[in-house]
């Protein structure tokens, strides 16, 4: 029998038998949508995830510290300085870095700590200082807004975080005292929230710090120029960025000034080579990581990645990913069951016409192939279906989740391309399984009885 | 063409044995039209079924072109069917969501045919059935006389060497009956199938070359033995 002549049999009893085929598509259609569905889910949570502790943890850079030495990490104190000069982190072992292979950038990078900013107009706001090579922030993944990096000595680059919440101190004690006074006030509480977001213009304004020495004397540091502004990171809202990260880079000569202002040391060695504390290295790509680490332990130094946390994520979205796909998995054999009971009621509703098949001359297999093609095109029918049914649900937990949210970073959820096919596949197969108990049943009807008329 | 020999058939209900066919032997030669003649009960439908390969006997032979059919498995008469047997039914028996031209090529379809030249076919014989003009509408859109017209084209497609009929003029009225039994008298002569008709009216099968009558399970007529003279007494 000719495949085409086969489909066509088949399709035209599919076509015909509205509510057979209704009530196996709409089965199938469950089982194919949360297969879909929870491939999307998973998908969508991992990449969502990954893209967030890129962001947060920059899965593809090695830091790398100066070697400290077995005893100097809980041995006695009397470290001989001399002894630790082969662990330090030098300007030679940076340079050695970045010429390794996969290696983008190294720069050394040295946090300063939470320090006062304070504009010329007197607004003020909390920023984290780094000290780095500012000619490498590009390489590290960083855009600017406004402006760039600058050569001269006194420039900082600072995050669009940074520039949000800068505030009058005097209009922000006087709000602070009214909220004291009233902490359940939605007015107040809603001004002083969106004061901490309020964006200031800060391209090519000076700001100072207000430093606490050793002693704790306050010592204002000389004005910095801001230089240039980073992009606003994909996806955050304000709100996050105001309340979290607020940064400012500075040269590693100006943070060296900084520290002097501040009445602190200086990263010279003993042996008066600079040398550094820390330093970032940016890798072309996640999987050469772990390469380019052993390279850098090699000159006697200890390195760190967050390699680990995206180890123990993917570990546990594959437990996610199997339960949600177990989940469909299960629907589906529970959809099969009603192919099962619909398409068996179909062969004996159509037990006469087999018979008259079989008396023109079909046989066994022509007739059990009519029926297998028969539910091979219920499950492509089901499987479309689901497609149809998970773009909808998608949409409306996306819609659901943005309006929840009311912010655009919410967590939007896509089908991947390799979820359809999937989704295809397990649907045309159970009916293909489901199918084969009705058409071999079907294929073993006796041609006589079922021509007989009482 | 066509040779029983010693045919016996006995349905079983538990342990009682009811016989239907008792020692039936016949021979029907290549383009005869015969009628197998025989009231309610006799036996002759599952004379027909034997025939046609749907029952096994309890004992005996059939030959169908120098075949003896009775020792074939399920798809050896499946493929058998195919190639030597057409059948005509009382109830027409097409298949609904076909067009009369699909129902008519659907034997050939089984056999893997061409598109092309079952089509061909098909309309060669719903011409000489005279109904070209109906070729691409319903069974449900033609009379019952119409649809018998399709179901003998159909039987007929194949070219097999013998063709059962199933009272095929048993849900018409005369007018139709008429025209029916003339079809198949033509195709006959033209086309020199054998056709075996079985009836339980003697004025369809009076229009035969012989008839086999049967009662009670026994062969009451041999045709051989110039049965056409016997009839009138027999089926009184």
């Amino acid at each position: 029998m000719r495949l085409k002549d086969l489909s066509r049999l088949s399709w035209d009893q599919v076509r015909r038998r509205k509510v057979v085929t209704g009530l196996c598509a709409a089965g199938l259609s469950i089982g194919c949508a949360a297969i879909i569905l929870a491939m999307s889910i998973g998908e969508s949570a991992q990449t969502y995830i990954e893209t967030e502790m890129n962001s947060f943890f920059s899965m593809d850079e090695i830091t790398v510290y100066a070697d400290q030495g077995v005893q100097a990490r809980g041995g006695p104190s009397t470290v001989d300085q001399e002894a630790l000069e082969r662990g330090r982190l030098t300007e030679q072992k940076l340079e050695v870095i970045r010429n390794m292979p996969h290696v983008i950038a190294a720069a050394p990078y040295e946090e300063f700590g939470y320090q006062e900013m304070v504009t010329t107009d007197g607004k003020r706001s909390y920023v984290q200082i780094y000290g780095t090579d500012l000619a490498t922030l590009a390489d590290f993944g960083k855009t600017f807004m406004q402006g760039g990096a600058s050569d001269l000595s006194g420039t900082m680059v600072l995050n669009y975080g940074a520039t949000l919440g800068l505030v009058d101190e005097e209009a922000r004690d006087k709000l602070l005292e009214q909220l004291s006074q009233n902490p359940y006030d939605e007015q107040l509480n809603d001004q002083y929230e969106r004061m901490t977001r309020l964006p200031t213009a800060m391209y090519q304004r000076q700001a100072q710090f207000r430093l606490y020495g050793m002693d704790n004397k306050l010592t204002l540091s000389s004005a910095l120029r801001v230089s240039g502004i980073l992009q606003k990171p994909a996806g955050a809202s304000d709100r996050t960025l105001a309340n979290g990260s607020k940064e400012a880079y500075v040269s590693m000569e100006t943070l060296e000034l900084l520290k002097r202002e501040q009445g602190g040391g200086t990263t010279a060695s003993s042996s008066g080579a600079v040398s550094y504390n820390t330093v970032k290295v940016k890798v072309d790509d996640q999987a050469n990581v772990e390469a380019v680490e052993r390279q850098i332990q090699k000159l006697t130094l200890s390195t760190q990645t967050n390699l680990h946390q995206k180890e123990q994520l993917a570990e546990q979205f594959k437990i996610i990913k199997a339960v949600a796909l177990g989940g469909g998995i299960f629907i589906l054999i529970i959809a099969s069951i009603s192919i099962v009971v619909a398409m068996t009621m179909s062969t004996y509703q159509r037990k006469r016409q087999i018979g008259i098949m079989k008396v023109l001359g079909a046989n066994l297999a022509q007739i059990r192939n009519l029926f297998i093609v028969e539910a091979a095109l219920l499950g492509f029918l089901g499987g479309l279906l689901g497609v149809l049914f998970s773009y909808w649900i998608v949409w409306g937990i996306n819609a659901l989740i943005h309006s929840m949210s009311g912010e655009g970073d919410a967590v939007v959820i896509f089908i991947p391309l390799v979820a359809i096919p999937v989704g295809m596949a397990f649907a045309i197969m159970t009916g293909v399984i489901s199918g084969i108990y009705p058409a071999v049943s079907a294929s073993r009807t006796d041609a006589l009885t079922a021509i007989r008329r009482e | 063409m066509l040779r029983v020999e010693g045919l016996s058939h006995s349905f079983t209900n538990g342990t009682e044995t009811t016989p239907v066919l008792r020692s039936i032997n016949f021979n029907i030669k290549q383009g005869e039209i015969v009628a197998l003649l025989g009231s309610s009960g006799s036996g002759k439908s599952t004379l027909l079924n034997l025939m046609a390969g749907l029952m096994k006997p309890t004992e005996g032979a059939i030959y169908i072109a120098d075949t003896n059919i009775v020792k074939m498995s399920e798809n050896q008469l499946s493929e058998f069917r195919r190639k030597h047997i057409g059948f005509i039914f009382q109830a027409y028996e097409l298949i609904d969501n076909l067009t009369v031209r699909e129902n008519v090529e659907l034997p050939l379809v089984f056999q893997s045919v061409h598109p092309k030249i079952r089509k061909q076919k098909a309309m060669e014989l719903l011409t000489q059935v005279g109904i070209p003009d109906k070729a691409e509408l319903f069974p449900s859109q033609l009379s019952g006389g119409q649809q018998q017209r399709v179901s003998i084209a159909r039987s007929l497609i194949t070219e097999p060497s013998v063709i059962f009929a199933d009272e095929p003029t048993g849900n018409l009225d005369t007018k139709t009956e008429e025209e029916i039994l003339a079809i198949l008298k033509r195709l006959n002569a033209t086309m020199s199938t054998t056709f075996v008709i079985v009836t339980h009216e003697r004025e369809v099968a009076e229009q035969t070359q012989h008839i086999i009558t049967l009662r009670d399970g026994y062969l009451v007529t041999d045709p051989a033995a110039g049965g056409r003279q016997l009839i009138g007494e027999e089926a009184r």
